[in-house]
């Protein structure tokens, strides 16, 4: 308690303060300094191991599993599930219906990347857009996206993604892939508000400064100046805040499957989806006590994904806003 | 008198965010409106009695016409009916009806999570600010993330699974035990004057609503304890799943003002350490704390949707995670506008608050 004194003021390290490139090279520089102090935090280094880590298994889900997880048994709630380390050939047990569990969560990897990668990215994108255009114009649009976004931040999350799932579940019966279209579909609208008011607030400070009113002073038009100086310089908050929704996407995912509105067929793969494969039987929850390791396993998969997800966004929220580093 | 204008203009700027939600809500139902048509018809599904529903709601008229009469409908209650297939709140019931009866049982679990947050978090805080960047910061921190990053349902299994040896779980569903065993018996040997059902409490037996008010109200303390011990289990678990937001935001605003001239002056004139963090410190971080209990709340209402799912815990959010899977399209539109109410309404009293704590928001 008594040296919170002394830990107030940081000294820049030496050897980051006598870099030879500071001169020639200014951005090189700051990058150098940002990644001394992402190297720095013990946190941060976990989250980028952990996230590596899933990226490496969904890259390579295909190379790392042989065969099909999905055998299935004859009498799917059968009492005969193997428990978890209690076998080589099933390491982490088996769930209902007879699934192997540790290669379905391997394969599991890849579609949830992917599913939270194709929200966050699509959703962030549009976000970007209406984020910088309405802050860039201000005015009448402005105003309308800002209780547009306090409209979405003012019900819960789950309860939009239910309401969007029961209105349109019926449009996408027949697309192919439609349980997967939906929930993409219905996460993006919920989630782009989030982006295009981070972004929205960063173009109000940025479109004052200096090289944007030279931008526009010779003569360039608003979407080169939103699209060259705006956006660039607006992106900071826009990445970390990606970093940090890829994991709560498959939180928020995996509590839909556990309401059984979200995938909800048993050869799909999704670590929600395996966590609640209890669900399936008639007596789901009685039943998962008897058997923990049939949702320990998954579950513990997506809370060391959303964690490692977390904790690298949190590191580098750190490293690019300096106020919170002090 | 300052404050007062701020109260007003502050509750006249939340009139376009309930609009937004009554159109965002508008939309969905026009979307599907058959499923709308089907949830207003309730019981009676005849053709004529269909004609009648869009004779009634003007559902014939243009679009834009059509919004006011469904803001009509929904400000003199016409919100819909349950459809046959929902067990939990019963099979073609008003939903406004359905709504004020599970309403306080919400409100019941969002405020106890809500104070089990405050609890739990402000030490966590604290100490991690106190002892920034060593062994305490980090594993608060760590929690802090953990929190953020763990899937409520899952959450709520392990813990179930860990009283499950020495509590049978069906003793910690509902918000009372039904059970004859657990039939109880007022302090001068009358039976209760409530009627429990399902688990819950019937309507007319509720003087506010909360049952650990009525309890208490009553004198009924066995009740109250049995009501205490089912509630705990599903608001610690919503509590600690969303702990980290505060623990987070409460660090970086004690660091804020620990780094302030003011906290530096009170250090110069030799003021103890302690009294500096007390007096000082945590005063002003407390306050900007304040601010982001309004997002607290929203993100703390979704966990208690599939929190009660798991307890069966007689309110909204077990009512619309049954009503999602067996399409009854009213609940769902009337949750969605509850909560946004809910939501506005915290907000509004957390800007208030603010604004009184601090003096600066209002006068400037």
């Amino acid at each position: 308690m008594t040296d919170a004194n002394s830990t107030m003021t940081v000294t820049e390290p030496e050897k980051v303060r006598r870099s030879p490139y500071s001169a020639i090279a200014p951005r090189l520089e700051q990058w150098r300094r940002q990644f001394y102090y992402f190297r720095k935090s013990p946190l941060a280094v976990a989250g980028l191991i952990i996230t590596a880590f899933f990226a490496f298994l969904a890259i390579f889900s295909p190379l790392l599993t042989t065969g099909n997880p999905y055998q299935m048994a004859i009498n799917p709630f059968a009492t005969n599930l193997i428990p978890w380390f209690s076998s080589w050939r099933y390491p982490l047990g088996t769930t209902y219906f007879g699934v192997n569990l540790l290669p379905a969560m391997i394969k599991a990897a890849r579609i949830d990347l992917a599913f939270s990668l194709a929200v966050v990215a699509t959703g962030a994108f549009v976000g970007v857009m209406v984020g910088a255009f309405a802050g860039y114009y201000g005015g009448l649009f402005d105003d309308i996206l800002m209780r547009v976004t306090d409209v979405f931040f003012s019900v819960p999350y789950i309860i939009l993604a239910i309401a969007m799932i029961v209105v349109f579940t019926k449009s996408f019966k027949d697309v192919a892939g439609g349980i997967y279209t939906l929930l993409i579909l219905s996460l993006i609208v919920i989630w782009w508000p989030t982006y295009a008011r981070i972004v929205r607030g960063q173009v109000l400070s940025v479109r004052e400064l200096k090289y944007v009113e030279a931008a526009r002073a010779s003569g360039a038009g608003a979407l080169r100046v939103v699209f060259k100086h705006i956006i660039p310089n607006s992106m900071y908050p826009v990445f970390v805040q990606i970093s940090l929704d890829v994991g709560t996407i498959v939180l928020l995912l995996a509590n839909l499957d556990f309401i059984n509105i979200g995938i909800s067929n048993i050869t799909q793969p999704e670590w929600g989806n395996l966590a609640t494969y209890f669900n399936y039987a008639q007596v789901g929850l009685t039943l998962a006590l008897q058997y923990p390791w049939t949702f320990i396993v998954p579950g513990m998969a997506i809370l060391l994904y959303a964690l490692g997800l977390n904790l690298l966004g949190d590191g580098i929220r750190d490293i690019l806003d300096p106020r919170m580093r002090r | 008198m300052k404050m007062w204008t701020y109260i007003v203009r502050r509750l006249l700027a939340m009139i376009p965010v309930i609009l937004g939600v009554t159109l965002l809500t508008f939309l969905l139902t026009r979307a599907q409106i058959g499923l709308w048509i089907a949830s207003l018809l309730g019981r009676i599904r005849t053709p004529s009695a269909r004609l009648a529903i869009i004779r009634q709601y003007h559902l014939n008229a243009p679009v834009y016409v059509q919004y006011f009469y469904y803001l009509e409908g929904l400000v003199t209650g016409h919100w819909g009916f349950t459809s046959g297939n929902d067990l939990v709140a019963g099979a073609y019931r008003p939903v406004l009806q359905v709504m004020i009866e599970r309403f306080p049982n919400t409100v019941e679990l969002a405020v106890l999570s809500v104070i089990l947050v405050v609890i739990f978090s402000i030490p966590l805080g604290v100490i991690s600010a106190v002892q920034r960047d060593k062994i305490p910061d980090h594993l608060s921190r760590l929690w802090a993330m953990i929190s953020y990053s763990i899937p409520t349902f899952w959450f709520a299994l392990l813990l179930l699974f860990a009283v499950s040896h020495y509590v049978s779980i069906f003793a910690l569903t509902g918000s009372l035990s039904t059970s004859p065993v657990n039939y109880y018996l007022t302090s001068t040997g009358a039976y209760q004057p409530w009627v429990s059902h399902q688990g819950g409490l019937i309507l007319g037996t509720k003087p506010t609503g909360l049952l650990l008010v009525d309890t208490l109200l009553y004198g009924d303390f066995p009740a109250f304890i049995n009501g205490f011990e089912h509630i705990i289990l599903p608001a610690l678990i919503v509590a600690l799943t969303n702990m980290g937001v505060i623990v987070r935001y409460l660090r970086s605003s004690m660091l804020d003002v620990m780094g302030q001239d003011y906290v530096r002056t009170a250090r110069a004139k030799g003021v103890t350490e302690k009294i500096v963090i007390n007096r000082h410190v945590k005063r002003n971080a407390y306050t900007s704390t304040v601010t982001i209990m309004g997002l607290l709340l929203a993100g703390l209402l979704g966990g208690v949707v599939i929190v009660e799912d798991i307890f069966a815990w007689p309110g909204i959010g077990y009512w619309l995670a049954q009503a999602a899977i067996v399409d009854d399209f009213a609940s769902i539109m009337a949750g969605v506008f509850v909560f946004a109410i809910v939501v506005v309404i915290a907000n509004l009293v957390v800007d208030i608050l603010y604004a009184y704590l601090d003096p600066r928001v209002r006068l400037g």
